[in-house]
């Protein structure tokens, strides 16, 4: 657990699982979310992202394990008890109320009077800048309102968490941007636990204080952002966290066990592994752990295969076969290389990752 | 610049950006298909104000007006309201005094049967159809079939053993029997054209409900059924005409009391031996078709978007 009170975790999932059918859409899922953490649950799609937030609503019953909210077993306990609301990636608006309504549709289910009612719509319309749009049905609402309305719909009858699923998918690049910093603001005005599920590692990243990276229905680190970059558990998580992504190259741990033989020479690592001599490891390095260096005091030196401009930056992809390494360069730098040039390469050896080739996991 | 429209855009056709928004031509177009649909029902509506010498003329009377000279006067009848009070009370003896046919009675009978049996049928199936949409239990599609088969034989076939049942139940003549009938024979259709209507719906929308705080009776009503109000409308529409205009079961399984408007249709003009009474048939017609209309009037608006199963956007 990150937070350092004694307070129960706000959410807690503890060997849960759950088969629709044949499929088990999540097997032996634990992880846990501090109170007032914004969390990100991080993973492509399918993965069972949607499944863990609606299991913490409710709206799912795990077929084994243990969801407990604030410390209080809530395994079987009914969605209304909760006090968790949650913004559907398709937004799941009323298409038959009006905007007002569906901001007022939680409240009157909670039996609030109609002048308060009234009170925290027009609030919430307001903080959310949708005050002029309170008469209009949902479908004559632009992506990004419609957006909005969701989030005001979940948010005013005062969540103590908070779940979001893609709730950004369906926006345009600006948006998604204006709406990041958006649920940025609002996680810091109202401190409810937020838990949002994104297949953009961006997203998580700048937005998670602790991520929970996600596979085939399990966690399979958790972690700060910086964690899971310094220091990923496996090759999937290094190779999801970090763009561009980080360089794998099939490597073989030499006969002294402390440096490594690749298509690109041998590197010494500095420090033992837990291998023997001549296993099959991926050596992992990050392109931003890589730069060009004097020919003197190069590492390796390659031949460039393709170079993919990003603006400010440049993609160098090194190598002759399969093999290659990924560099990010400086545009003014990247200018004056050409296909086939030879680049001298240093590599930041204690930025090395090593992982086993045969279950991926991070060998230190 | 070079003239870019097409030949039909010429012609006054053009692509229609919106509703109410279609050229001249479409216009005429439309116009002219439905007055070839409508042709029928006018010449029902017409017949109905002649009287049976008028009905039977050759050439056959036309309007009952001029039209400020326009047609000449061997087309023109002159409207007579007989027909319709005839409907309702007329002597059966020429010269006798008149009789009440018991009209009022069948036209009442239609209006109740049709529209218990619709209304039953459609809270019936509404419920079953949410059940099918929504609880993917196993055998689902095979009960979803066999519904569809009870449509699949001609009234025709079946007729004898529900003759031999309200025989024995004693529902024969009965307003119970036939409405429990006609119940049964709508029930497929409802089933399956609501059930299209909820699998549009969102389940995500729902399950909003369920987090807002609503039960499942409440996410049904507050927020599935409004939601399907066109699909409600459009089966009811439906469902009403078939169950209206219906002929063979009526006939043979409705009493002297419980008799529908088609079925004493037949008796009432097929008598006498004078041969058909065409101002009579149409006057009975033009009232037949006066309750469907109203129905289907006011509730144009949800049909259109409920007989092209959401295909068309409100």
């Amino acid at each position: 657990m990150a937070s350092s009170n004694n307070k129960p975790p706000a959410v807690s999932l503890d060997n849960v699982s759950k088969a629709y059918g044949r499929v088990r859409a999540l097997k032996n899922l634990s992880f846990s979310v501090g109170e007032g953490q914004f969390f990100a649950l991080f993973g492509p799609s399918s993965v069972g992202k949607t499944t863990t937030l609606r299991m913490i609503s409710g709206l799912v019953i795990p077929d084994e394990g243990r969801v407990a909210l604030h410390g209080a077993d809530v395994t079987h306990a009914p969605i209304k008890s909760r006090g968790v609301s949650m913004v559907f990636q398709s937004f799941a608006l009323y298409p038959h109320l009006t905007v007002y309504e569906n901001f007022a549709y939680p409240l009157r289910e909670a039996k609030v009077g109609s002048a308060e009612i009234d009170k925290r719509v027009k609030e919430t319309a307001s903080m959310l800048k949708l005050g002029h749009r309170l008469e209009r049905k949902p479908n004559t609402l632009s992506g990004g309102e419609q957006q909005r309305v969701a989030l005001g719909r979940s948010l005013i009858r005062r969540p103590n968490i908070l779940l979001l699923d893609e709730p950004l998918t369906n926006l345009d690049a600006k948006l998604r941007h204006d709406m990041r910093a958006e649920l940025k603001r609002l996680h810091r005005q109202f401190g409810m636990t937020i838990i949002y599920a994104t297949p953009d590692e961006l997203e998580a990243l700048s937005m998670g204080e602790e991520i929970a990276v996600m596979r085939d229905g399990a966690v399979v680190q958790k972690g700060t952002p910086d964690e899971l970059y310094e220091r990923p558990i496996d090759t999937y998580v290094a190779a999801k966290i970090g763009a561009p992504h980080i360089n794998l190259l099939q490597a073989t741990v030499a006969e002294n066990g402390q440096s490594l033989k690749t298509g690109f020479g041998s590197f010494a690592l500095g420090r033992k592994l837990g291998a023997k001599a001549g296993d099959k490891v991926f050596m992992g390095v990050r392109p931003a752990d890589l730069e060009i260096a004097s020919p003197q005091s190069a590492d390796l030196s390659a031949p460039v295969q393709l170079l993919e401009p990003l603006g400010d930056v440049t993609v160098v992809s090194l190598g002759e076969k399969s093999d290659n390494l990924r560099i990010v360069l400086p545009e003014s730098r990247a200018s004056e290389i050409k296909l086939g040039d030879r680049l001298p390469i240093k590599i930041d050896t204690h930025k090395i990752h090593v992982f086993s080739a045969a279950d991926g996991l991070a060998l230190r | 610049m070079a003239d870019t429209r097409s030949i039909w855009e010429k012609l006054g056709f053009r692509k229609a950006s919106g509703v109410g928004e279609a050229g001249w031509g479409h216009t005429l177009f439309a116009a002219i298909i439905s007055l070839i649909y409508f042709l029928p029902v006018l010449i029902i509506i017409l017949t109905s104000f002649k009287l049976q010498t008028e009905a039977l003329a050759v050439p056959p009377k036309l309007l009952p007006t001029t039209l400020f000279g326009l047609i000449p006067e061997q087309y023109v009848f002159s409207p007579t309201l007989e027909n319709f009070t005839s409907v309702f009370s007329r002597a059966y003896v020429a010269g006798g005094a008149a009789e009440s046919t018991g009209f009022d009675r069948f036209f009442f009978n239609s209006i109740f049967i049709a529209s218990t049996s619709v209304l039953l049928a459609l809270v019936i199936g509404t419920l079953a159809a949410y059940g099918f949409s929504r609880y993917a239990l196993k055998g689902n599609d095979t009960y979803l079939f066999i519904i569809l088969t009870t449509r699949m034989l001609p009234a025709i076939v079946v007729i004898i053993p529900v003759i031999l049942m309200f025989r024995i139940s004693g529902l024969s003549g009965s307003y119970l029997g036939i409405i429990l009938l006609y119940t049964a024979f709508n029930l497929p259709f409802t089933i399956w054209m609501m059930k299209s209507f909820f699998d549009e719906l969102s389940p995500d929308v729902e399950d909003a409900a369920r987090l807002d705080g609503s039960s499942e009776i409440k996410v049904f009503r507050k927020i599935c059924l409004p939601q399907v109000l066109a699909g409600l409308a459009a089966t009811f529409v439906f469902g009403l005409i078939l169950t209206w205009n219906e002929f063979l079961f009526a006939l043979l399984l409705t009493g002297v009391d419980t008799r529908t408007v088609p079925v004493a249709m037949n008796q009432a003009v097929g008598g006498g031996g004078i041969g058909v009474l065409w101002g009579l048939l149409a006057a009975i017609e033009t009232l037949f078709l006066i309750p469907v209309f109203l129905v289907t009037f006011f509730l144009q608006d949800h049909l259109l978007r409920g007989v092209t199963f959401g295909t068309v956007k409100r």
